[in-house]
């Protein structure tokens, strides 16, 4: 490890080559309770990557130490090749962050919202732009609150890209939405994707994993259990011997639904 | 282009602000209802007025001008009744005093007994005071004796300050603690609920942008608050107003910053609306009522007046009523002024010490 990088002197980030996020380590307690228990992995380039987990498994913990949100007892994360421990605000301009809840200030329309988070990084953004990539220009001068389910976690993505971030975070995107929205929210997504951006996903629906992720964590007490592309995972599930009481057929409820009501968004 | 994020956010939050009428209207409504209600009731014009029974068991000359020359008395009021219907009224607490006359008065020296009543010292005390005055100038009178000493009173045209003069400085004192103080916690308290500060947190905004931004929309609204208060205490309340707009403004913004700072320590004490309102509660509440805003301190017991001559609302609404009632200038209110400045200081570190930038 003699090569010297620009993320500085950590020995980590000699390694960050070719990485998104590289994580050794980490730890944090709260007081007697352990909640990320010295995990590591790494995230590739233009990967979409699941961290999945039951509530409390840890999860919300790490993604919100590496969006600089939260301080770390232990261990290193180096985001975007910035050591997020050592430089939190360098990293958070580096990064989108998607929330669960989509409540913003009221009374102020997407375009203005927009334009808002834009001068939070110092920017002048073309909100029009980012929000025809969510398929949101017919709202532009709506508020928030005249969103639908599905258009409010849009619009949540959209203020994550005003500064164009390398690395984007989404946090349960699809909850609460029905199957049309969240297959329109997995369509951005790969979109995102496919400018070269990284996503760091958190989900509890394990379809949403399946289809959308390259690779995934399986997090529980703290701890990574399993770190592969979900088919491996499910694989080795088969070759131990696992089977369905109810065989799966070809198609499910689901596509039954799809089938039926069409895949067209249901939002005015 | 670099933009200014604390002039985006500055401008942000006035927009939404601005844009929310309800909020808007309820924030002037309240104490534009408050002052309307008590500006109404008047409380301090009414002249307090005695109320004295007289028991005339002498029916004659000299009862019946002593009766007339007390209903003459502007101050009392008279009743007259037999004895045991004018005690009754005195044990229900409808006299301050009952005299009576006895059939023997005029004749030679009479005794009038008067009953008081204990329950409403201050009151009995003003009516047997009026009596004594009374009986005095009545025997002299029978007497023919001419009083050595007689008190000649002259009027003097005062500024003829009324109840409403002392009341809107008070109201804009109390509606600018109510801005800081409620409007501070619930707003802070739901963002935090609503993942907008973890939100915010989430971009590389700084604390101090973001603090400083909500403390100029505060202090925007309050002195819109203070405009309106006043224009409609002096168009409709007819409100004598002799002092500096400028001056009231000054006062009202750096008291108003010791309420906003008093809310985010609130905020950052409690973690729910539910426990935020209670204790909002818990501090205006004593304040609105101890600090001089609907009466005058002068009317509290002589300890209670040393313990609130030090609160943050008594400072601000003394400074306020000074001000727009006196006229006086920044340095006449500075020892107000000096109370408004520790009590900021107070309030900022308590701020800076129980708010929580926690993500949570």
């Amino acid at each position: 490890m003699s090569a010297v990088t620009q993320a500085g002197d950590s020995s980590l980030a000699t390694q960050s080559q070719g990485f998104a996020i590289v994580v050794d380590g980490l730890r944090k307690r709260y007081g007697s309770l352990v909640a990320v228990d010295g995990i590591s992995f790494r995230v590739k380039e233009r990967e979409i990557f699941g961290l999945l987990g039951p509530n409390g498994a840890g999860k919300t913990t790490t993604v919100e130490i590496l969006e600089g949100l939260r301080g770390a007892d232990e261990g290193q994360a180096i985001v975007a090749g910035i050591d997020v421990r050592k430089d939190p605000d360098k990293v958070k301009n580096l990064i989108g962050v998607q929330l669960q809840s989509s409540a913003f200030f009221d009374g102020l329309s997407l375009l203005e919202l927009l334009d808002m988070f834009g001068a939070l990084y110092h920017r002048s953004v073309d909100a029009m732009a980012i929000l025809k990539k969510v398929d949101l220009t017919e709202k532009a001068h709506s508020t928030v609150t005249k969103l639908s389910g599905g258009q409010k976690q849009r619009f949540s993505i959209a203020t994550a890209l005003v500064n164009e971030p390398q690395i984007l975070f989404l946090d349960e995107p699809t909850t609460g939405l029905d199957p049309q929205a969240r297959r329109n929210l997995w369509e951005l997504a790969e979109s995102i994707r496919s400018e070269g951006r990284t996503i760091v996903l958190t989900t509890h629906y394990m379809d949403e994993a399946e289809t959308l992720c390259d690779r995934v964590a399986i997090m529980d007490h703290g701890k990574i259990l399993a770190m592969e592309p979900p088919d491996t995972l499910i694989q080795a599930l088969l070759d131990k011997g696992f089977h369905k009481d109810r065989v799966e057929r070809s198609a499910n409820l689901e596509d039954v639904f799809l089938d039926m009501t069409g895949h067209g968004l249901r939002e005015s | 282009m670099r933009r200014s994020p604390f002039l985006m956010l500055t401008w942000s939050s006035l927009k939404a602000y601005f844009r929310n009428r309800g909020a808007i209207f309820f924030s002037l409504l309240v104490p534009l209802m408050i002052m309307g209600i008590f500006g109404l009731i008047n409380f301090g014009s009414s002249t307090p007025s005695v109320n004295i029974g007289v028991v005339d068991q002498a029916h004659n000359q000299v009862s019946s001008t002593i009766i007339t020359s007390l209903k003459s008395i502007k101050a009392v009021k008279l009743h007259t009744g037999s004895l045991d219907s004018e005690k009754h009224e005195l044990q229900q607490g409808n006299r301050d005093l009952v005299a009576v006359l006895p059939a023997s008065a005029g004749q030679g020296s009479t005794a009038i007994t008067a009953y008081y009543n204990q329950g409403n010292p201050q009151n009995s005390q003003v009516a047997i005071a009026i009596m004594n005055q009374f009986v005095d100038r009545a025997s002299f009178a029978f007497a023919g004796i001419t009083p050595a000493l007689t008190l000649d009173s002259r009027p003097v045209q005062s500024r003829n300050l009324t109840y409403v003069d002392f009341l809107v400085p008070g109201m804009i004192a109390l509606s600018i603690m109510q801005t800081g103080l409620f409007g501070v916690v619930f707003t802070f308290v739901q963002w935090k609920q609503r993942g907008i500060l973890r939100r915010l947190m989430a971009t590389p905004m700084l604390v101090r942008d973001f603090f400083f931004s909500q403390l100029v929309t505060r202090l925007t609204t309050v002195a819109l608050q203070i405009g309106v208060l006043l224009a409609v205490g002096y168009f409709l309340l007819h409100f004598h107003f002799a002092g500096n707009v400028l001056y009231l403004l000054i006062v009202g913004i750096i008291g108003g910053g010791i309420f906003l700072a008093m809310g985010l320590a609130i905020s950052g004490a409690s973690k729910s609306e539910e426990t935020a309102a209670p204790i909002a509660n818990l501090v205006s509440l004593p304040l609105m009522f101890l600090s001089g805003i609907f009466f005058s301190r002068s009317n509290m017991p002589e300890w209670l007046q040393t313990v609130t001559q030090y609160s943050p609302l008594t400072y601000v609404s003394d400074a306020l009523r000074s001000i727009s009632v006196d006229g006086a200038s920044l340095w006449a209110v500075r020892g107000d002024l000096l109370g408004i400045f520790v009590w900021l200081a107070i309030a900022v570190v308590l701020a800076t010490r129980l708010f929580k930038w926690e993500v949570v």
